[in-house]
């Protein structure tokens, strides 16, 4: 037994608890330990056991459940850190939009390449898998957040099968990056306390996605930066109205975006000037105020 | 309704109880299919008391460890009501069809 009294497995499930915010555990951490331990009187075991797999993973979902918070499913938690799973479930939400838009451009494209003999070979059955986040878009807003979780993982499989290629890797990482944050955003904000989002305004976005992703399909190039220009449009909308979720969302967007235009700067791409005109604004888009310093509150 | 939140509710539907009786309520009523994880019977509880359908009790102090309890509130025995008026409902629903096929709605278990 150690000097301060405190056996080594208390230990280990006290260090295992530190996963749960620090607001949570000041409540609810001695009340835990004390099932823990509950009935667990053999020195040997006091010493020598490690908590097991099993309440490992339920203590790993709890904490995701009350870092990510939704709003209504837990009482006491400080204002500062409500909004921080809405961000996640926003930005979530923003990145299936923009597969939404991409699915659409990447249909436009197969559309027109299929009369064309000169692409027509290009297409391989992997192209479904572009399709990913229209199903995950409509499954989420159904209430299937296991089936929209797995199809949201679709670009990131589609962009695995160009691993075998190492001098892909960094163009791979720059251009997936917002897919993998989506599907990983995807997971973590949507666990089981967190609410449906809000069906009919979401159709109206993905709606506009779409269409968006219609005309984009057929602008080939330009896609980019329209995406980047929407963006600083929603954030502005976002802050005009004060809806402080959905800028900081935008934000973390922007700065998602930036990466793969800072790429095309750097390597000189023939749009330079206008990619360079948008890293700028993305850049603005990122570190500009979420909210006017006369609102009142915050709008979550 | 899960049914680790329909077992939770059942098991605080007897008397208030401190987590660790929860988990060994569960346990019991469910005669060893379920095994509350701490973690789990956090999720369930917590959302139980967002909804109103429980609420703590007293503490007390066991052997040097803290113990919360929990009890239903009236909205926590509607919705239990609720919930086993539905489930109720299903199983007549599924015996009147088993019988409909001269089989017996209450198999003995091996």
């Amino acid at each position: 037994m150690g000097e301060s009294g405190v056996r080594n497995l208390e230990r280990r499930y006290r260090t295992l608890l530190k996963v749960l915010p620090k607001w949570y555990r000041r409540d609810r951490e001695e009340e835990m330990v004390g099932i823990f331990l509950a009935e667990r009187n053999d020195d040997l075991d006091l010493e020598h056991s490690w908590p097991g797999w099993g309440e490992t993973f339920a203590v790993l979902g709890l904490a995701v459940r009350t870092h990510l918070a939704a709003g209504a499913a837990l009482t006491g938690v400080p204002g500062k850190v409500v909004w921080r799973g809405e961000v996640v479930r926003a930005l979530g939400m923003i990145g299936l939009l923009l597969g939404l838009f991409y699915g659409v451009a990447a249909i436009v494209n197969l559309a027109v390449a299929y009369g064309n003999p000169a692409f027509a070979p290009g297409i391989t059955w992997w192209w479904l898998l572009e399709l990913g986040p229209i199903v995950a878009f409509a499954a989420l807003l159904s209430g299937r957040r296991t089936l929209a979780k797995i199809a949201a993982a679709a670009p990131v499989v589609l962009a695995l099968g160009s691993l075998g290629q190492p001098q892909y890797m960094l163009l791979w990482g720059v251009f997936q990056l917002p897919s993998i944050v989506t599907f990983v955003c995807l997971c973590l904000g949507f666990h089981r306390e967190a609410p449906t989002p809000p069906v009919r305004r979401l159709v109206w976005w993905g709606g506009g996605a779409m269409v968006l992703g219609l005309l984009g399909g057929f602008a080939t190039g330009a896609g980019l930066l329209a995406v980047g220009l929407i963006t600083v449009i929603v954030r502005v909308v976002a802050f005009v109205r004060g809806d402080v979720v959905l800028g900081r969302a935008v934000s973390l967007f922007a700065v998602l975006q930036l990466v793969p235009l800072v790429f095309l700067v750097v390597a000189g791409s023939e749009i330079l000037v206008p990619a360079a005109g948008l890293a700028l604004l993305l850049v603005l888009t990122a570190v500009a105020p979420v909210r006017r310093p006369s609102a009142q509150g915050f709008r979550v | 309704m899960s049914e680790q939140t329909f077992l939770v509710l059942t098991a605080l539907a007897e008397e208030p109880l401190h987590g660790y009786a929860i988990v060994q309520a569960v346990e019991q009523l469910s005669e060893g299919r379920m095994v509350l994880r701490v973690g789990t019977l956090y999720g369930v509880l917590d959302r139980l008391v967002s909804d109103g359908l429980a609420e703590r009790d007293r503490e007390e102090v066991h052997q040097g460890r803290l113990r919360r309890y929990y009890k239903l509130t009236d909205s926590g025995v509607r919705a239990l009501q609720a919930e086993v008026a539905r489930l109720s409902a299903n199983v007549r629903a599924a015996s009147a069809v088993l019988r409909g096929r001269g089989v017996q709605p209450w198999a003995s278990r091996a």
